[in-house]
């Protein structure tokens, strides 16, 4: 264990000299969308400024442009004294500029102790044999953890440590001295995310520490209580476009939350009375799992309900437990007037079930699969007589007939899935589940990275299947999206359900509100 | 909708590009077709090869010979499809050799009955993989690799090294020609139809393609993933019994270690054949062409006198070529489809 002396924090490698970091003109674009548009920003040495904005507001593509992971069309990018032409900016110009991002997946090795995952920042140190010295591995380690007041011992495996701590041994990680370039700019893309409050303010605190000794440190969180509490400048980003900078006393929670969603009106398309509330689908009560404490929820054939909540908040766990995903560690869930007892996605999806998890890559796509076993992939026994093989001209007509009627743009039916965009494979996997006609759609962000005309047919979709008797729960961080499709909204934080929010209380402020902003977390400074 | 517009561009350009995509699928496609016969007409026309290599007895000891090597292959297909290994089936293959030897040659049993009882042992081998593999979810490299040592050991203890010769009725019947063509080669071509149809053209085959392209997408579509991976298991198992019967019958006799032998010239005709037919993925035709690739190859390098070392540097060698083309191949064809950048900020 290592001491914490007085003047430790005077051995951290950071520039004395306070760089400000400033950009100038920086715009990206994707095919069809613009990314950033003419950005310019201002980030003072030795302060906290928070990066605040929705979901595809663009401050990802930010941070990707300041960590040279992503190339901008153009802008120009001062640090200190030295200037960069943003287009050009790679990884290693950003390290060498001085820049260190930590991301919200910190990149730690779980298995690997700490001092490991401090030295695969900076390379392991050998002996004349070129065999790891695993003693100055150990006593480099515990000088960075004593720079950085971090209370471990360098030998611990990293997953037995909290995710504060871990958070820490990131930043300390990326801020480590190096030969060839000093720290000048700290980035942190949600650091916090995943963190109870009371590990976030612990972490917040080391920042403020590093700010003191001169660090320009940016900083991306959604939770607005957090960056009125702890921030000294806040900026907002909207589609793209900077809504405004100030300082952070200037700001309060509904001028951040008004800038960022702008005054946009939102068309919101009032279902019918009578085509909801045609009897109860889904009644869970006391559900226990993941965060979630104790959840009630009940679903209405005809209805669409939203859940809202920061990530972290239990809101795919909800989903995936339905689904028969997760084993719940309490609670009832009955759907169709059935008590649920054995559950699993094979038995969901035979009671009239369907999931669209969040992450289409990993849990959704047969990436190499030909489109048509993509789309039918659930229904085959259909287009096989017993004892006899399938049916290939009937598949084709079917996986035809699905491409034109969910608008899928395809060449062919047997094109691999990896050759369509983003949003047309998206439109497969809402295909393949609504052409079964299920009676619970569960969508767990059914519309991320998704353009904007693919967003509106797969709504309409929804739409279609929840007027045709069918209910949908849909999960979503884009709080504009629930507000356009729910018939009401449950905001879910802390493992509970906050507040449920129905025809005039569903607008996109109630639920950021409601969504980021905890009003038990502390006092205003 | 960026891609749309690229695919629907009708410049000339574009045209040749897609002749050039359409040659070049097709050369890829069968390219191991095409190494086969100029392997054929360079050892039918060297003089040093050219009067046996033709003869009809080395043409049907080729296919006869082969046709082990081809069951088993596609008795480890079946797993490999949905992304598993399986060492030990070259292991029931000799178990089920030895089992139908002690079967019919010393007892003088009913040869189908042996038979039976050796496909039955062999599917209950793969049922004890698959539980192992599917429900308790252990590793099926290190499993399999396990029982394949394990019943190699089992097979010298229960037949003391020796070879229990099969009955002659028995080793009679894979040597009877029918219209000339050897029965084992035709027994391959059953099997390698009725694999190809159960894998292509049954739920159940497209169930466990899904699962070898992404098994937690197949999970989460409702396939009940754990119970299709061990009844795969158990159709590999039985499969790979049924090349040992054959083994049995071609060598008139089962022993401990010659089953074991194929492991690896099963596992680079798979390999070969995932370049072949449908490049990048694992076929019965490729298989089946693959296997032939290197037992031609093999029969005209013996015949032109080459030195020993000649053929397993040959087939070390085409196994790595023909991985490394397909793989740039495969690279060459990703960069040819457009995608559309990802929107995210």
């Amino acid at each position: 264990m290592q001491k914490t002396e007085g003047g430790a924090v005077s051995r951290l490698p950071v520039d004395r000299l306070q760089s400000s970091l400033s950009i100038r003109g920086l715009t990206k674009t994707y095919p069809g969308t613009r990314a950033l548009d003419h950005i310019d920003l201002n980030f003072a040495a030795g302060r906290i400024h928070a990066v605040v904005g929705g979901n595809g507001s663009g401050k990802s593509t930010l941070i990707k442009i300041l960590a040279g992971v992503l190339r901008a069309d153009t802008g120009a990018l001062t640090i200190g004294t030295d200037e960069f032409d943003l287009s050009g900016f790679d990884a290693a110009s950003s390290r060498n500029a001085g820049v260190r991002v930590v991301h919200q997946d910190l990149g730690v090795f779980p298995i690997l102790s700490v001092a490991e995952n401090i030295a695969l920042g900076s390379g392991y140190p050998t002996t004349a044999l070129g065999l790891v010295g695993w003693r100055s591995l150990r006593k480099r380690a515990a000088t960075v953890l004593d720079s950085f007041q971090i209370d471990v011992d360098p030998g611990t495996p990293m997953q037995s440590l909290r995710l504060a701590v871990q958070t820490r041994i990131a930043i300390a990680r990326a801020l480590q001295s190096q030969d060839n370039a000093s720290s000048k700019v700290l980035v942190l893309d949600e650091p916090t995310a995943a963190l109870p409050t009371h590990e976030a303010n612990e972490l917040l605190g080391t920042l403020r520490g590093f700010a003191d000794m001169g660090l320009t440190i940016i900083y991306v969180s959604h939770r607005l209580d957090e960056i009125l509490d702890h921030t000294d400048d806040a900026s907002v980003i909207r589609d793209g476009s900077l809504v405004g900078t100030e300082t952070t006393p200037s700001w309060t929670e509904e001028k951040l939350i008004s800038a960022m969603i702008g005054k946009a009106p939102i068309a919101r398309k009032p279902r019918a009375q009578t085509q909801m509330n045609r009897g109860n689908l889904l009644e869970i009560r006391g559900l226990e799992t993941g965060p979630l404490k104790h959840l009630d929820l009940t679903v209405a054939k005809g209805e669409i309900v939203g859940i809202a909540g920061l990530t972290g908040s239990g809101r795919s766990s909800l989903l995936r437990t339905i689904f028969g995903v997760t084993k719940p560690a309490g609670g009832q869930i009955s759907f169709d007037g059935q008590k649920i007892h054995a559950n699993s996605p094979e038995r969901a999806a035979n009671r009239g079930i369907a999931m669209v998890p969040e992450n289409r890559a990993v849990e959704a796509a047969f990436a190499d699969l030909p489109i048509r076993d993509n789309l039918l992939i659930t229904r085959l026994p259909e287009f096989a007589p017993p004892g006899r093989i399938l049916r290939a001209g009937l598949i084709e007509k079917e996986a035809s007939a699905l491409v034109a009627r969910f608008a899928i743009k395809a060449v062919s039916t047997a094109s691999t899935l990896s050759t369509l965009s983003g949003g047309n494979q998206q439109k497969v996997i809402m295909a393949r589940w609504l052409s079964r006609e299920p009676k619970l759609l569960l969508l767990d962000e059914p519309t991320q990275g998704v353009d904007i005309n693919s967003r509106n047919e797969i709504h309409e979709q929804i739409r279609e299947a929840v007027n045709g008797g069918a209910a949908a729960i849909v999960v979503s961080s884009d709080f504009d999206e629930l507000a356009l499709l729910a018939d009401r909204v449950l905001v879910i934080r802390g493992g509970h359900v906050r507040a449920e929010l129905a025809e005039q209380d569903l607008t996109v402020e109630r639920i950021t509100q409601l969504a980021t902003f905890d009003e038990q977390s502390g006092t205003r400074k | 909708m960026t891609a749309t517009r690229t695919h629907k561009a009708p410049s000339t350009q574009t045209g040749r590009l897609r002749a050039n995509g359409w040659a070049l699928r097709v050369l890829e496609r069968y390219a191991l077709v095409l190494l086969i016969i100029i392997m054929i007409i360079i050892f039918s026309t060297d003089p040093a090869s050219s009067r046996v290599f033709l003869s009809a007895p080395n043409i049907n000891s080729i296919l006869a010979n082969q046709s082990v090597t081809g069951i088993l292959s596609l008795a480890m297909l079946v797993t490999l499809v949905a992304g598993f290994f399986d060492l030990s089936a070259a292991a029931v293959t000799g178990v089920a050799s030895v089992i139908v030897a002690s079967f019919t040659g010393a007892h003088v049993g009913n040869p189908v009955l042996a038979v039976a009882i050796a496909i039955c042992v062999g599917a209950a081998i793969g049922a004890l993989t698959g539980f192992l593999i599917a429900k308790v979810r252990l590793d099926s490299f290190i499993i399999t690799l396990g029982l394949y040592i394990l019943l190699g050991g089992v097979l010298v203890w229960y037949t003391q090294g020796q070879t229990l010769p099969t009955g002659s009725s028995f080793s009679d019947i894979s040597s009877i020609k029918i219209f000339g063509i050897p029965s084992p080669f035709i027994l391959l071509i059953i099997v390698g139809i009725l694999v190809w149809l159960f894998l292509q053209h049954t739920p159940f085959g497209r169930y466990l393609e899904a699962i070898g392209s992404n098994s937690n997408a197949a999970r989460l579509v409702g396939i009940n993933v754990d119970r299709i991976v061990w009844l795969s298991f158990i159709l590999s198992g039985a499969l790979a019994a049924l090349a040992g019967c054959l083994l049995a019958s071609r060598n008139g006799g089962g022993d401990a270690t010659t089953g074991s032998s194929y492991l690896f010239p099963a596992f680079a005709a798979l390999f070969l054949g995932a370049t072949a037919i449908r490049p990048g993925r694992f076929n019965v035709w490729g298989t089946i062409i693959g296997v032939f690739f290197l037992a031609i190859a093999v029969s005209g390098l013996t015949l032109i006198g080459a030195s020993t070392w000649v053929q397993p540097v040959f087939n070390g060698a085409s196994l790595v070529l023909a991985v490394i083309l397909s793989t740039f191949a495969a690279r060459a064809r990703s960069r040819r489809v457009v995608r559309p950048a990802d929107t995210k900020s």
